[in-house]
């Protein structure tokens, strides 16, 4: 051992002597993107860290808010050795993973874990907290998305239950279509709720008896008839039965206002969190629209979910004081306060199991649906540049080529297989 | 180059004796009028959505008016982002930017303009190179470049960046000035009256070139106080904002947030102080420009 | 070293430094990236290696990148035509001396004071097909039967189409005030004594503008088009706000590109290397200015 490994030891062992005598009181940097409600998001944050820093003398917690508009390049710049948090929500684990080797980025807890109440949450959701048998932080926002429905139109309409099945939507969504001349008054049909087509076809992937790689994260396996499936029931709702705006395939569509308008009648997988923003920013619908389970397929019923997760950084000099904190998050009470204030559903049953997830009709669907649930994470640090709904990406190309260029399909699955195999192969 | 301050008489305005200029001057006035349209309608939709409700702003069809027209906005605005805190950072940061960088172009353009020494010609055309790359492509360069200097998160970081890519093109724009509007005679004279060469620059030229060193400050305000990259990838901590990053903090995940009127309020407190700005000082930024844009 | 230079040396020495670091290095820094298989995701665990030409080779070979550069050629030429044309109306009109001119002249440059991020979300209102105003009133004029889909339809004539079009209007709304302040600036440095001549010669409206004020501003001209070349094939805000690219890529350009390549697909040696044709792009027009600028200089 050369000296400046012995001085750095000694320095190191000394400060922690310290530390675990005077017991100094640590400032973590916590952030969190805005979710729901900014305000209240704001006010729910800074009461649990009120609560918090009154149950112990130990630890203060410095929080920020970072808003979605610089949380990309902040996040790469961070993956890259800019200068990072303690601690944060986060998102892309495996590829922030990956970019930041083990230099940067997200910090596996290790030994730490164990102070983390792991057990009670969802085993789903804890596996998007996870990445190669490490465990990164813990879940908190479940996102799971099911179909929404003007239930006025249904009525309207004559139809007296939520379709159930594929051949059922598109009975339905017929119905719910209305023309005038030129113009589509009303489409019976839309994909989904967030601006991202891909993530409109993994559900129906899903539900065709597709999956998108092996389990290890090596093999893309997405050349087989469940795309072909997946694909062609997109194109004809668009190009055959005309029931979905291909419009809403374009950067730039915005979905909530043309439902609140009655100008399109129902989503295939909506975000659950429209409810209780619905209920709070559109009550001029109030009463006029119901989820429901998402569409039965060929196969399943699988539905789009994922889960933020709370984590920490590498590079903090006080990983424990984070667990702390995430611990303290993780409690029942406090991942409730969490999921009020998004809307967002919880990633523990004892949460969901609460009279805030089944006060509402609405509510008893949304948990019911989360038995559909199927992460959207894949084992694959790639996955997310793959999976990207930017022009150029590979799924994305693949669908906007099928379903509005209508150019063959089987040629695009081949080139998207092809590509897709190559990114998996990209770090190996 | 006095005729530079002469106001040409507009060739509309002038009454010809010609049938045809009436018909081309009525032509003139209907481009004028859709010309208008075009710049005003995103500034009207700006200031009627800060006074009226969400579900109006989302509103299918569009309303133009607000039926309730209600200052609610402005003070959800100013809760979600502390306005005044915010507008002050930025007139902080945009300030010390622009008279930074004024300061600096200034003493480069005068010497490009003025003198002959070695290696002239090169440092032109460097200056000139940084104008040929993307913006986009300096992202993560210039980043990991402040965080080496220690200045993340900090105010200086963020105007030593505005200030160097705001001074090529100062430089390059006053450089134009200096050759045309002042005339060699006034140095020379200082220079006899045994001023040593920075005494003349900072006793004779200096006042001359007030209005083109306003011009050029101006750019910088506008364009620190239009920023929002990198402010926002260079500030952290939520006290130190500007005006710009706060705005940016209305999107929701994906894009809409939950108070479009909200985030048009603050977009129109935020054009104010630049307007304000603009309004006093816009005689001059014309007078400046005016003899640097002839000569380039 | 004489005094002289010695004091031209630290006067330019600050913007010398700043440019240098905040100017050359990124931008040697990025062409050196274009030459390597510079990857995100693998940076950590495999390092950089030297690839020669590959990566421009690779995307050359992308028909969808040689249709961006066309696109980005086409909406920075149209851009440029459509808001130096309404540039030059304007500039003249807020140049007489009337009453209000002040007024004028803010509202005609308040677009100034709009950030692009900003103006974007407000243009995406203002575009989109099923809330746009501007198809509330065509439709209600009776103008159209169905709505325009601003940023959507793919319908092409040649390279141009409706989506393209309405991005180069946002551009050039942008884009606007700081070509009207050059203008306006060239304007009052014309000698009214040469309009006074063409009266005299009894000259209308058009051929003053033709035969004085135009090649009087042709210098402010020639600089102005030049930086609006340079800055119009770097522009990126507008473009990837508004559309992304789509539909069908017929809105992308070369900087979104590298956005996408770097910051989507995390594969920064390909971006580095299509701001490396970017600025192959900007350097001619650059040896073009500064041809026609020294031939002018020789008469």
């Amino acid at each position: 051992m050369n000296l400046t490994k012995k001085l750095a030891l000694l320095a190191f062992s000394s400060t922690m002597a310290i530390a675990s005598v005077a017991k100094a009181e640590t400032t973590i940097d916590f952030w969190s993107q805005p979710y729901g409600d900014q305000i209240k998001w704001q006010e729910s944050y800074e009461a649990l860290i009120e609560k918090y820093e009154a149950s112990q003398s130990d630890v203060k917690v410095n929080f920020e808010i970072l808003p979605w508009s610089d949380s990309r390049t902040k996040w790469l710049a961070i993956a890259q050795g800019g200068a990072a948090p303690d601690c944060a929500d986060m998102w892309w684990l495996h590829s922030f993973s990956a970019i930041g080797g083990d230099k940067y980025g997200p910090m596996p807890l290790g030994d730490l874990a164990s102070k983390l109440p792991i057990d009670e949450f969802y085993p789903g959701a804890m596996q998007d907290a996870s990445w190669r048998g490490d465990i990164y932080g813990v879940p908190w926002r479940g996102d799971v998305r099911l179909m929404l429905y003007r239930s006025d139109a249904m009525k309207e309409a004559g139809i007296e239950d939520a379709p159930d099945t594929w051949d059922e939507v598109v009975e339905v969504a017929k119905k719910l279509t209305v023309r005038d001349g030129n113009n589509v008054t009303r489409w019976g049909y839309g994909f989904g709720t967030s601006a991202k087509i891909v993530d409109w076809l993994m559900p129906l992937y899903w539900q065709a008896g597709g999956e998108f790689m092996t389990e290890d994260g090596k093999t893309a396996t997405i050349d087989n008839d469940a795309m072909r499936t997946a694909l062609k029931w997109m194109h004809d709702m668009v190009n055959v039965h005309k029931v979905a705006d291909p419009d809403s395939f374009e950067k730039g569509y915005v979905a909530r206002p043309l439902f609140v308008a009655n100008r399109v009648a129902m989503f295939g997988s909506a975000e659950q969190a429209w409810g209780k923003r619905m209920e709070a920013e559109n009550p001029e619908v109030n009463g006029l629209w119901s989820f429901a389970r998402s569409a039965k397929g060929p196969e399943d019923r699988d539905s789009f979910s994922g889960a933020g997760y709370l984590g920490v950084l590498r590079g903090t000099e006080k990983a424990e004081a984070c667990v702390n904190w995430l611990s303290f998050l993780a409690k029942d009470e406090n991942m409730q306060a969490l999921s009020e204030a998004s809307g967002n559903v919880a990633t523990k049953p004892a949460v969901m199991a609460s009279e805030f997830w089944t006060d509402r009709p609405y509510k008893l669907v949304v948990a019911e649906a989360l038995q559909d649930a199927h992460t959207s994470q894949h084992p694959a640090p790639a996955w997310s540049a793959v999976s990207t709904s930017e022009p150029g990406g590979i799924l994305y190309d693949m669908i906007y080529s099928t379903v509005i260029e209508q150019k063959d399909m089987d040629e695009a699955i081949k080139k998207a297989q092809g590509l897709m195999q190559a990114e998996l192969d990209r770090t190996e | 180059m006095s005729d530079a301050i002469i106001q040409s008489a507009p060739v509309w305005a002038k009454p010809t004796s010609r049938y045809s200029d009436l018909f081309n001057r009525a032509l003139i006035l209907i481009a004028l009028g859709a010309l208008l349209i075009f710049i005003l309608l995103p500034i009207f939709w700006m200031l009627k959505s800060s006074f009226q409700s969400t579900s109006e702003v989302h509103a299918i069809p569009p309303s133009w008016w607000a039926a309730n027209p209600s200052f609610e906005p402005y003070v959800i605005a100013n809760k979600i982002v502390p306005l005044l805190k915010y507008i002050w950072n930025s007139i902080f940061v945009s300030a010390s930017a622009a008279i930074l960088a004024g300061i600096i172009s200034c003493m480069a353009a005068y010497v490009l303009a003025r003198f002959r020494f070695p290696g002239a010609t090169l440092i032109l055309v460097t200056i000139l190179l940084t104008q040929l790359i993307p913006p986009i492509t300096r992202v993560f360069p210039v980043y990991f470049l402040i965080q080496n200097l220690g200045l993340l998160d900090s105010y200086s970081g963020l105007i030593l960046a505005y200030t160097g890519f705001a001074v090529p093109y100062a430089v390059l724009l006053l450089r134009g000035y200096f050759q045309s509007s002042v005339p060699a005679e006034l140095e020379e004279a200082a220079m006899m009256d045994g001023c040593t060469y920075f005494g003349a620059f900072v006793r004779v030229i200096l006042p001359i070139c007030l209005p083109g060193i306003a011009a050029v400050t101006i750019f910088t305000f506008l364009l620190a106080w239009n920023d929002f990259l990198w402010a926002s990838l260079l500030l952290s901590s939520g006290d130190a904002k500007t005006i710009q990053v706060g705005i940016g903090g209305f999107a929701g995940e994906g894009g809409g947030g939950r108070y479009p009127n909200a985030f048009m309020a603050a977009c129109v407190a935020s054009t104010i102080p630049a307007l304000i700005m603009f309004f006093f000082v816009q005689k001059w930024l014309v007078g400046g420009l005016t003899a640097g844009a002839v000569k380039s | 070293m004489s005094e002289k230079n010695l004091f031209c040396y630290l006067m330019v020495a600050p913007a010398l430094f700043l440019t240098l670091i905040l100017g050359v290095y990124p931008m040697i820094d990025t062409m050196i990236i274009s030459f390597q298989d510079y990857d995100l995701l693998t940076l950590q665990s495999g390092g950089v290696n030297w690839v020669g030409i590959d990566n421009y080779s690779k995307i050359l070979a992308d028909e969808r990148f040689v249709q961006t550069i066309w696109q980005t050629v086409w909406m920075t030429v149209l851009a440029i035509l459509f808001s130096v044309s309404a540039g030059l109306l304007l500039a003249q009109i807020i140049n007489v001396n009337f009453k209000g001119r002040g007024i004028l002249r803010t509202v005609v440059l308040s677009p100034w004071f709009v950030p692009p991020v900003t103006a974007s979300a407000i243009w995406i209102w203002l575009l989109n097909t099923n809330a746009s105003p501007i198809n509330q009133v065509l439709m209600d004029w009776g103008l159209i039967d169905s709505n325009i889909r601003f940023l959507a339809d793919s319908t092409t004539w040649g390279p141009f189409n409706i989506p393209m079009l309405s991005v180069v209007a946002v551009r050039s709304w942008n884009g606007l005030p700081i070509i009207i302040i050059f203008l306006l600036a060239g304007l009052q440095s014309i000698p009214k004594s040469l309009y006074e001549a063409a009266d005299m010669d009894g000259a209308g409206m058009f051929q003053k503008f033709y035969h004085v004020t135009l090649p009087m501003l042709r210098p402010v001209l020639m600089i102005l088009l030049a930086l609006l070349f340079l800055g119009g094939f770097g522009h990126f805000e507008m473009n990837y706000v508004m559309t992304g690219g789509g539909p069908r890529n017929l809105t992308n350009v070369l900087a979104v590109w590298t956005y996408q390549e770097g910051f989507q697909f995390l594969r920064y040696g390909k971006a580095a290397a299509a701001s490396g044709i970017i600025l192959l792009m900007t350097i001619t027009i650059s040896i073009f200015y500064l041809w026609v600028e020294s031939k002018d200089n020789r008469k």
